[in-house]
This record gives structure tokens, C-alpha cells and sequence, in this order.
């Protein structure tokens, strides 16, 4: 009877653990099915062509490509120093409860909903950008500022953890040659930490470029390459979201699931890149 | 009362009144201490764990400053200058007065720029000069041989022996007045830590050095003059020879025939 | 100046700038939460419990639709996401332990846990919404348990890894088969961490909203119905935020001050649970 159960036990678990494989496969394989009639309609010019015309059945997805990558750059630009700033103030600067307070309140802010984000940007921060900026308020720099704000403090959090980790030890014997702060962080945490800190980076790249609320609100999502970053733009998570339950066409909707099946793929190749190449194995002190 | 040996030698450090409270504690965690440490000889701490010399040795060199909240009372004198006092630069103190730590410390970076860091952080930015400073620290330091042919690996590739030496290195590179080691070996194999003693005295001749050791026969083996601590207090002080054959105290006597600790 | 003036001014100027980014970052987050905490209060009233959604102008629409469809679409989620996520967990620790498969499975959860969750929307729209022919609570439910799915199984299995070796081999002496100690022992063991990581799996998939716009969709009645489009706090979020009508925003705002306030006080249980555990 106990043998019985032992293996059904450990045949559930295991076909569970793998249904999990199966999921991703699926997932993978569903997306490409539906693709297929955009994939035969415009091969690889899809990537490449920025006319994106519902209703001329036109599908180009440089635009939203554009401003995904445009989008998250700006956001990394903004919230790499910030994050560094705010890293460094909690681990070597901050008084001991200071340091716990702050530190807290930022990691339970990483955990309010992106929608929120999204939601203090559009009533809150466009109106700022529409009065600096002129033009409506909703654009490409707004989505890239509040990208930035909305991964701040995970970005912050886990540069914290990443320096956190150098020994004291190590930061004290370069304090007992005569270092200050600012050289035992540059000459030591930063070269410690360093694998840690891009791994953690190009992790908030991978959910930068995946965000959907925090962007759909200020982007515009119109369809259009401009080198105006104040001007309105679109992304690929800000397209579907408003345009998925408005796909009359077989070909509109194919479109819709390849820039899904592109941005899956830019996510997973990102979030492999931090996690394989940089976030392996901790050397051991 | 302590009992302290007259030195005849300068004296490189004069600890006077000294006491010195962790922040997170109510009372100090050492009490009233007076000692002086002479010039160019090796001054032993020991006594049980948890009795201050970590925490005294931590003293001269101002590394309690890192955390904030912990308190100096009293006064240590270097070179006639009260080094617990408001207008005494740090820096400056620090390379004066240089450390080795419990376990290597090699930092993420070359051979040749572990040594030559903190000459960097002086300022000297001569590549023959640095190169020749290097070399020098690195043959005082006994580990030249070993590691001349591959100055730009990684330091982290040497045993913890060699890092050990490489610490050593570094910390004599910047030629400092006053050493501190704090249990360097204790991390270390038997072999590696008879290389390490060797070196210690070796580096008498230029400059003061004050060890911390939990092994009495290290103690014995290295040092001119042993100091024991107990709950915050220095016991006694002596010559070396004299403290482990004839103690003044009956505490240190205890401790040294292992009657506690 | 000497160089080591110099290094001084140096650090002086970057830990002062450092400082300034501090208190940028941070007054931008206390900014949002400021005003998210200010409107939420503002626009709370016991309508908002006991009241449905209204057309605009109406005084009396409350969000009882949204917060008992939230609570189902999460709900359910839950109820399959938390034991098939244990169960691979337990497989991943207790059985395959560092094969290629059960690494494997690490990563690739590892990599799901951080994919965009509008995809995991589209790709629930294409297998679960279309063949139906409409959005349903259960799209949306099926969408978050696939969110739902790696979280669990990572923190189970990373729990039940610190669970000590000689738990399990003094539970294997006394002639226990594998799954019993597994269940009896092994769990316990594991119990507060296993419990935090179902709070903080629920708190990430209840601030969902993205994966729901095509699933659940939205209704902005009460409705009961798994089969039918059903309202969420977070996309009547959405829908009322962007709506021209004052009133409706302000609704918006509620929802989001109730949602976030369910969420930080989840992680802070999650957080109180995890100290517990280590003070013991």
C-alpha cells in the first residue's frame, strides 16, 4: 500500500513540475499558430515596415518596436543613477534606522500594482509634462519617466541586496588604507558586486520592456517612428492592450499575436541573458 | 591596578584612561586602560574571547568610526598626538597606521593592484615608481618568487596563504609606522601560518606592530611584549619571556596554565 | 590641493549627489503613495461596498462588483495555483533535487515568473476566449494561475530545501515511506516560508490588470457567473481612470487605494511570518 502511494505521490508531483515545461511550450506554440496568417502575409517585413493601418489591413510593427526599445531605454537612463544613488545611500550611508525604514518602504512600494503607476502618471505627471513640453502631455518621454518610477524601487532594492553582499572585511581593509566612501564603493563594491548589479539591471530591463499599465495610460499609442520624444507613440504591450478586443480582421488579429509571440521572445532572450550570464553562481568569500 | 613592564624602548602608541563603548551597549567595553606599545618591537594581546583586544586593536587605527554611534573616551598618543580627537584626519591616520585582517582580504583586482592601491589612493601615479614600490613590498613580504610571473591575475587565484602575504604586501607598500594584525592566521593551515610568523618578525626592524592572537604559543613565538586582557581591562603587561614564565598576576597566570578561557 | 584633499572633495561631492538621488527616488515614490492614500481615503464611502457600477452622474455606483469579481478571479486562481504549484515544488526538492530536468524546470519558472503578463493574456485569449466565443471569469482565473504557477513553486521549492537533511533522514530511520515524510515532516518544516510565499503569490497576481483586459474582461454589474466577463478591481480601474467622468475616476482611485492596501498588507504578513520563523 505504501509503495502504492509513495509512487503515485511522486508521479503527481513530477507530472505537475513538468506540465509546467509543457505550459511555456504551449504558450510558445499558441502564439506562433495564431501568427502564422500574419507571418505568411508579411514574412520579415513585418519588423520592418512602420505603417501600422487597421483599415487597410497594413501591418507593420517597427512603430511599436520602437517604442518599446526607446521607452525602456529612457527608462533605464533615468533609473540606473537613481537606483545606484539610492542603493548606495542604503548601504553605506543611511544611519542603521533609516536604513531599515527606507529600506522597507521600498521594497513594499515594488509591490504596489503597475496600474497605480500608470494611474498617478496620467492625472498627475502628464499635466507637468504638458505645461514643461507644450502638446498634450501624453508622449514617449512621459511613458519613459514613468517606466522609470515604476521600476525604481525594484531596481533599487535588489542593487541594495547586490552590494550588500560584499564582505565588511573587504570594504575595511581598503578603509584601513586610507580610503574613503567614495573609493572602497568604486574600488571595491562595484568590482564585488559588479555581476550582481548588470544581472539585476538587465532584469529590470526585461520587465521594463514587458510593462503594460504603467505606459498604456501616458503613451497615445499612435503608430508613429517620431525622434519627438514629447510626441505620442506606442509600444508593443501599449498596442495590445488597446487594440486586442478591437481586431476585426483575421490578419489584424495574427498581427496582434506576433508582436505578443516578438515580445515574448525579446523577454525571455533579455531575462536569460541576466540570469545565465550574470546572476549564476555567487562567488564564495 | 594592571601591571605594567617598564619599557625601555620610544613608544610607538600611549594608551591613557581609555575607554570605549559599542553603540548598541549600556556599559563600556573597555574600562580605564593604560598601555603604551613600544617602537619597532611586536606587542601580543591576548586573553578570552570577548575580552577587548579586537575591539582595542580596532581603537588605533579608528575602524569603530565606520559604524556609527560607538564612543572613544580618554586618549591614545601617536607620535604625541591625541588620535581620538575631534581634528585628527582619518585618512591620513589610516595610512600611518596600517591593519592586516582575520582572513585575507585580497580585493577584486590584480596581484599588481592590490599592492599598488594604496599608493594609487596617495596619488602616485609613476608607472616605474609604482612598479619598484610593488616589487619591493612584494620581496619584503616573501611572496615575490610566487607571484612575479603573474602580476595581472586575478588575486583571488592565490592560496590563503599567499593572500595572506599578498595583505601584508599591500599594507607595507604604503610603508606605515604602526601595524596591526588582527589573528592573521587564524584562517590559515600550519605551514602557511609559520611562513606568516616568520614574515611578522621579520618586519620588526621598520615598523611597530601590535597582534591579536587567541594562541598563547604564537603569542609566545612572535612577540617582545605580551599584554592579557580581561572583561575590558589589561591584567598585565610584560616582556614576553617574563609574562609566560613568572606572571605578576594571578589572572594571567590562570589564564597562561589554562585554568580558564 | 593634495590628492588626498582631492579624493575627499571627491567622495564629499559624490555622496552628497547620491544622497540628492536618494531623496529624489524616494519623494517620487512617497509622491505616488501620498496621492494614492489622499484620493483613496477621499473617495471612500460605504456606497462603494454596497453599491454596483453606475452609468456616470449617478452618486450612488459603488465597486461591489469589482471587489466580489476580484475576489473570485483571484479566488480561484489561488485554489490552483497554490497546491499544483507545492506539488511541482515538492518534486523539484524532495525528487529531482539538481537533475537536468529539475533544474531545467528552475529555470525555466524562473524566467516565467519575470515574462510580460499581457502575453500570458493573449495566449489565454487564443486557447481559453475564443473557443468559447467570449470572456469569462474563468479566462481571467486561468490567466493568473499561470502567473500564479512559477512564484509558488520557486519559493516551495527553495523552503523546502532549507528544511534540514536530518529532519527527513530521522523521519526515513523510523521506517516512514517517502511521502509520508514529505507531508508530515518535510512540510511542517517549511510551513511559515511555504505560507509567506502564498501570500506574496497572491499579492502579485491581485495588482494583475494586464492579463485580465482580454480574459475576464469586465462587467461593470455584479456578476457570479465563472462563465460569463466579469469585473476586476484593476481593470475597472483602468476602464474608470481613463473615463472623462469625475466620478468614475474617483472610483478609480478606490479601488486602487483597497487594492494596494490588500497587497502591502499581505506582504507585510509575508514579511511578519518570515521574522517569526527566524526568531525562533
Amino acid at each position: 500500500m505504501n509503495a502504492i502511494l509513495d509512487k503515485l505521490f511522486l508521479n503527481t508531483t513530477k507530472f505537475i513540475a513538468i506540465a509546467v515545461l509543457l505550459i511555456v511550450a504551449w504558450i510558445f506554440s499558441t502564439l506562433i499558430e495564431h501568427s502564422m496568417v500574419s507571418l505568411e502575409a508579411f514574412g520579415f517585413s513585418f519588423v520592418t515596415e512602420s505603417k501600422w493601418a487597421p483599415n487597410l489591413e497594413k501591418f507593420g510593427a517597427l512603430p511599436a518596436i520602437y517604442g518599446s526599445v526607446v521607452s525602456t531605454f529612457l527608462a533605464m537612463l533615468l533609473a540606473i543613477p537613481i537606483a545606484i544613488g539610492i542603493a548606495i545611500f542604503l548601504s553605506e550611508l543611511a544611519p542603521p534606522k533609516l536604513k531599515s525604514l527606507v529600506g522597507v518602504s521600498i521594497e513594499l512600494l515594488a509591490a504596489i500594482p503597475s496600474v497605480i503607476y500608470g494611474m498617478w502618471g496620467l492625472f498627475y505627471f502628464v499635466p507637468i509634462i504638458r505645461d514643461i513640453f507644450g502638446g498634450i502631455g501624453i508622449s514617449m518621454l512621459t511613458a519613459g519617466i514613468v517606466l522609470s518610477i515604476m521600476i525604481l524601487p525594484f531596481m533599487a532594492a535588489v542593487t541594495r541586496d547586490a552590494m550588500n553582499t560584499t564582505p565588511d572585511i573587504l570594504k575595511e581593509s581598503a578603509y584601513a588604507l586610507g580610503g574613503t566612501r567614495w573609493d572602497i564603493i568604486k574600488d571595491i563594491v562595484i568590482p564585488y558586486a559588479k555581476a550582481g548589479i548588470i544581472g539585476s539591471f538587465i532584469l529590470a530591463l526585461g520587465r521594463a520592456i514587458g510593462e503594460t499599465m504603467a505606459v498604456t495610460f501616458v503613451m497615445g499609442n499612435v503608430h508613429k517612428i517620431s525622434l519627438d520624444l514629447t510626441a505620442p507613440a506606442t509600444s508593443i504591450p501599449v498596442t495590445l492592450a488597446n487594440e486586442f478586443t478591437e481586431a476585426d480582421t483575421d490578419l489584424y488579429y495574427s498581427s496582434l499575436f506576433e508582436l505578443s509571440l516578438i515580445l515574448l521572445i525579446i523577454s525571455f532572450t533579455i531575462i536569460s541573458v541576466a540570469k545565465f550570464y550574470f546572476l549564476r553562481r555567487k562567488r564564495s568569500f | 591596578m594592571a601591571t605594567i613592564v617598564n619599557i625601555k624602548e620610544e613608544k610607538a602608541l600611549v594608551v591613557k584612561d581609555f575607554e570605549f563603548t559599542y553603540a548598541s551597549a549600556d556599559t563600556p567595553s573597555i574600562k580605564k586602560l593604560d598601555m603604551p606599545v613600544a617602537k619597532n618591537s611586536i606587542t601580543a594581546l591576548i586573553g578570552p574571547s570577548g575580552c577587548g583586544k579586537t575591539t582595542l586593536l580596532r581603537s588605533f587605527n579608528r575602524m569603530h568610526d565606520l559604524y556609527p554611534g560607538n564612543r572613544y573616551d580618554g586618549k591614545i598618543l601617536f607620535k604625541e598626538k591625541n588620535i581620538l580627537g575631534p581634528k585628527i584626519d582619518l585618512i591620513n591616520l589610516r595610512i600611518q597606521i596600517g591593519m592586516i585582517f582575520q582572513k585575507p582580504t585580497a580585493f577584486p583586482m590584480s596581484i599588481f593592484d592590490n599592492v599598488a592601491y594604496g599608493m594609487k589612493l596617495q596619488g602616485i601615479k609613476n608607472k616605474t615608481e609604482l612598479y619598484d614600490r610593488v616589487e619591493k613590498a612584494l620581496r619584503d613580504a616573501a611572496i615575490w618568487k610566487e607571484v612575479k610571473d603573474r602580476l595581472k591575475h586575478d588575486a583571488n587565484g592565490l592560496s590563503g596563504g599567499q593572500q595572506q602575504r599578498l595583505c601584508i604586501a599591500r599594507a607595507i607598500a604604503v610603508e606605515p609606522e604602526v601595524l596591526l594584525f588582527d589573528e592573521p592566521t587564524s584562517a590559515l593551515d600550519p605551514i602557511s601560518t609559520a611562513g606568516i610568523e616568520e614574515l611578522i618578525i621579520e618586519l620588526r626592524e621598520r615598523v611597530s606592530i601590535v597582534i591579536v592572537t587567541h594562541n598563547m604559543q604564537q603569542a609566545a613565538r612572535v612577540s617582545d611584549y605580551t599584554g592579557f586582557m580581561y572583561l575590558g581591562e589589561l591584567i598585565e603587561l610584560g616582556r614576553t619571556e617574563e609574562l609566560f614564565v613568572t606572571p605578576k598576576e594571578k589572572l594571567t597566570e590562570e589564564y597562561i596554565t589554562g585554568k580558564f578561557g | 590641493m593634495t590628492h588626498t584633499q582631492k579624493r575627499v572633495l571627491l567622495n564629499n561631492i559624490i555622496m552628497t549627489l547620491s544622497t540628492i538621488s536618494a531623496i529624489i527616488g524616494i519623494g517620487f515614490l512617497f509622491w505616488i503613495l501620498g496621492i494614492l492614500v489622499i484620493n483613496g481615503v477621499d473617495a471612500l464611502s460605504w456606497n462603494i461596498f454596497t453599491q454596483e457600477g453606475a452609468p456616470p452622474g449617478y452618486e450612488d455606483g459603488g465597486l461591489k462588483h469589482a471587489l466580489i469579481g476580484q475576489l473570485m478571479i483571484v479566488g480561484v486562481a489561488t485554489f490552483f495555483g497554490v497546491p499544483f504549484g507545492i506539488l511541482a515544488g515538492t518534486y523539484l526538492s524532495e525528487y529531482g533535487q539538481k537533475s537536468k530536468l529539475a533544474e531545467t524546470i528552475r529555470d525555466v519558472s524562473d524566467i516565467m515568473m519575470s515574462a510580460p503578463s499581457i502575453v500570458i493574456g493573449a495566449f489565454v485569449y487564443a486557447i481559453v476566449v475564443v473557443p468559447m466565443g467570449h470572456f469569462s471569469g474563468w479566462a481571467g482565473s486561468i490567466a493568473l494561475t499561470i502567473i500564479m504557477l512559477p512564484i509558488i513553486l520557486r519559493t516551495t521549492d527553495d523552503m523546502l530545501q532549507l528544511v534540514p537533511s536530518t529532519l527527513r533522514e530521522a523521519a526515513f530511520a523510523l521506517g516512514a515511506p517517502k511521502y509520508k515524510v514529505i507531508t508530515q515532516v518535510v512540510y511542517r518544516g517549511a510551513k511559515a516560508g511555504i505560507f509567506t510565499g502564498i501570500l506574496l503569490g497572491i499579492a502579485r497576481v491581485a495588482g494583475e490588470t494586464a492579463p485580465l483586459l482580454f480574459t475576464s474582461f469586465n462587467d461593470n454589474f455584479l456578476n457570479t457567473d465563472m462563465m460569463e466577463p466579469m469585473a476586476s478591481l484593476t481593470v475597472t480601474m483602468y476602464n474608470y481612470a481613463t473615463s472623462p467622468y469625475e466620478d468614475w475616476q474617483r472610483l478609480g482611485w478606490a479601488a486602487a487605494f483597497i487594492l494596494s492596501m490588500f497587497i502591502l498588507t499581505l506582504n507585510i504578513l509575508g514579511r511578519i511570518f518570515i521574522m517569526k520563523k527566524r526568531e525562533k
